[in-house]
């Protein structure tokens, strides 16, 4: 067997499998012993590839692997049951004769993986954390990821990454943050937290096009893939706005790949071929729009997956409801005004009345916040000045864009609006 | 919910009497058992007890320690279950599957716990 055939099967595995494994360990081990979980996992997958490269791929490499992490944790947990405190629930089971199989077939079981990755995201995503830390620590410990590919999603250094993510396992100890899906009146606020973060991740795959573009379309995938662990779990009562963020992302996902061109531009939704938007995604996300207006709640997500729906709908570019756009908008504003929805609602604007009314409300925005330092809001201003052929303004208003953009394909896309001003 | 004891009574070697086949079986059976008591959140912990316990005892101001006349009856392992009542503790303890392979005797003991 090629040691790089075997390295790629046991990376693509990594993935799918070790946020399982972490979450079980961690239930195992408690929270307050994270590391140990990751440790454990991943001496789990350095035993395969040696394992694999002399003895071939077993038939059923991901029970494989189970049957290893299982041997290692009932090793750890016995070897140092008297060293070593445990605040787990299911821990004092290894240790007995008559409870030890049982138990780690149980804490094992796929009902019990799932809870256990539903409990991860609870404990990753609380709020004692910092959002910075939550987003990289479910990155870690749930989707499989390494320090390196979340330094290359988020554009910075891997020391800075793991700065983080010391940071955020030293609070889980000090807090004493449980591993357990919370009940009662707290379930709501915390369900919400975790919500949030997933969609901070789900957007740092999707917005632009920095770094590489497999792993950020993997950081989509990988928030829905969560998200539909939350919407499937029988302890989420309300799920009205779980289905509005699948819903949202699915729709968003369904157009990721038609938003770079072949030669690797970023393309305005104008420019997208729209006969590669991905019908499967798309559909599911009309699918979870549907279930998420069940019952009478209107969150921030059911409004922007409504926006997202009204984009996938337009046969083409022409033929989009702005009219309808804008309605939503004014909704989204009352729940969120901030200055990035403001600036989204201009755009949608200058289709409906032009673009010299979207200029007076670029100009309202810029009274009452600190846009000046955000780079959407000047190629924005640009773009409508263009528009009106005020080429003096609009390219002024490129070039600051172009000095505050922090992504190369995004500078050189302006570049290229810019150069068509200096022509004009 | 309230929390029992079980205490599994068999004669001392009684296990020696079962055949390799007999012991694989017997020990499936438990493990179902318990595996089942663990998933509808029943059991809090069980073990098997090692031979060559002591029984310790005042006689008349002096301590003493003797072995367990481990040749009649033995205290062969412990359940800490949690159950609704005594009723529900007895049936589950009915319920174990070591009665079908060997004489054992089940006491159900309600501990007394601070009321939550």
């Amino acid at each position: 067997m090629q040691e790089s055939n075997v390295k790629q099967i046991v990376d693509n595995l990594f993935r799918h499998d070790s946020g399982k494994l972490v979450s079980v360990l961690t239930r195992i081990f408690g929270a307050e012993n994270l590391e140990m979980a990751e440790d454990v996992v991943q001496d789990s997958l350095v035993e395969a590839l040696n394992q694999w490269t002399y003895k071939g791929i077993p038939d059923n490499p991901s029970g494989w692997l189970f049957m290893v992490a299982k041997n290692k944790a009932l090793n750890i947990v016995n070897r140092e049951k008297y060293r070593r405190k445990y605040l787990s629930d299911v821990v004092h089971l290894l240790d007995s004769e008559w409870t030890a199989e049982p138990a780690l077939n149980y804490i094992f079981s796929e009902k019990q993986i799932l809870d256990d990755q539903l409990r991860m995201m609870f404990t990753c995503c609380h709020p004692s954390i910092s959002s910075d830390s939550q987003v990289a620590l479910t990155l870690k410990t749930l989707c499989g990821f390494s320090i390196l590919e979340i330094a290359k999603a988020f554009l910075t250094t891997e020391e800075n990454i793991n700065k983080r993510l010391v940071r955020a396992r030293q609070k889980i100890r000090e807090d004493n943050i449980a591993f357990d899906v919370p009940e009662g009146s707290d379930l709501e606020p915390r369900l919400a937290a975790v919500l949030e973060t997933i969609y901070l991740l789900f957007n740092e795959g999707y917005s632009a096009s920095g770094g590489n573009d497999l792993i950020r379309f993997e950081l989509c995938e990988e928030a829905i893939r969560l998200t539909e662990i939350i919407a499937g779990h029988e302890s989420i009562v309300n799920k009205a706005n779980v289905y509005a963020m699948l819903a949202l992302m699915y729709l968003n996902a369904s157009r990721f790949k038609s938003r770079i061109s072949d030669r690797g531009d970023i393309l305005t939704l104008a420019e997208q071929d729209r006969a590669l938007w991905d019908l499967d995604l798309m559909q599911k996300g009309f699918y979870n729009l549907e279930k998420s207006t069940a019952d009478k709640t209107l969150s921030i997500y059911h409004i922007l997956a409504a926006i997202s729906a009204y984009h996938c709908s337009a046969r083409d570019f022409e033929s989009t409801d702005w009219k309808s756009i804008l309605s939503l908008y004014d909704k989204l504003v009352l729940l969120d005004g901030s200055p990035l929805v403001l600036l989204n609602r201009a755009i949608v604007l200058s289709k409906l009345n032009g673009p010299l009314s979207a200029l007076n409300e670029l100009k309202k925005i810029e009274e009452t916040s600190a846009l000046e330092a955000y780079h959407l809001f000047h190629s924005t201003r640009g773009e409508f000045y263009l528009q009106l052929n005020n080429l003096n303004e609009a390219s002024e208003s490129f070039r600051k864009a172009i000095a505050l953009s922090p992504l190369q394909a995004e500078k050189e896309h302006l570049q290229r609006r810019l150069d068509l001003c200096l022509k004009k | 919910m309230k929390d029992f004891l079980l205490l599994i009574r068999t004669e001392g070697d009684v296990w020696t009497s079962l055949s390799p086949k007999e012991l694989q079986e017997h020990i499936e059976h438990g493990t179902a058992y318990i595996a089942n008591l663990m998933k509808e959140g029943k059991l809090k912990s069980a073990a098997p007890l090692e031979k060559g316990s002591r029984i310790v005892t005042d006689a008349g101001g002096v301590m003493k320690d003797g072995p367990f006349n481990e040749t009649k009856e033995v205290i062969a392992g412990y359940f800490h279950i949690v159950a609704k009542d005594l009723g529900e503790a007895v049936e589950i303890a009915k319920a174990n599957p070591i009665f079908r392979d060997i004489r054992t005797r089940i006491e159900v003991h309600m501990m007394k716990t601070i009321p939550g």
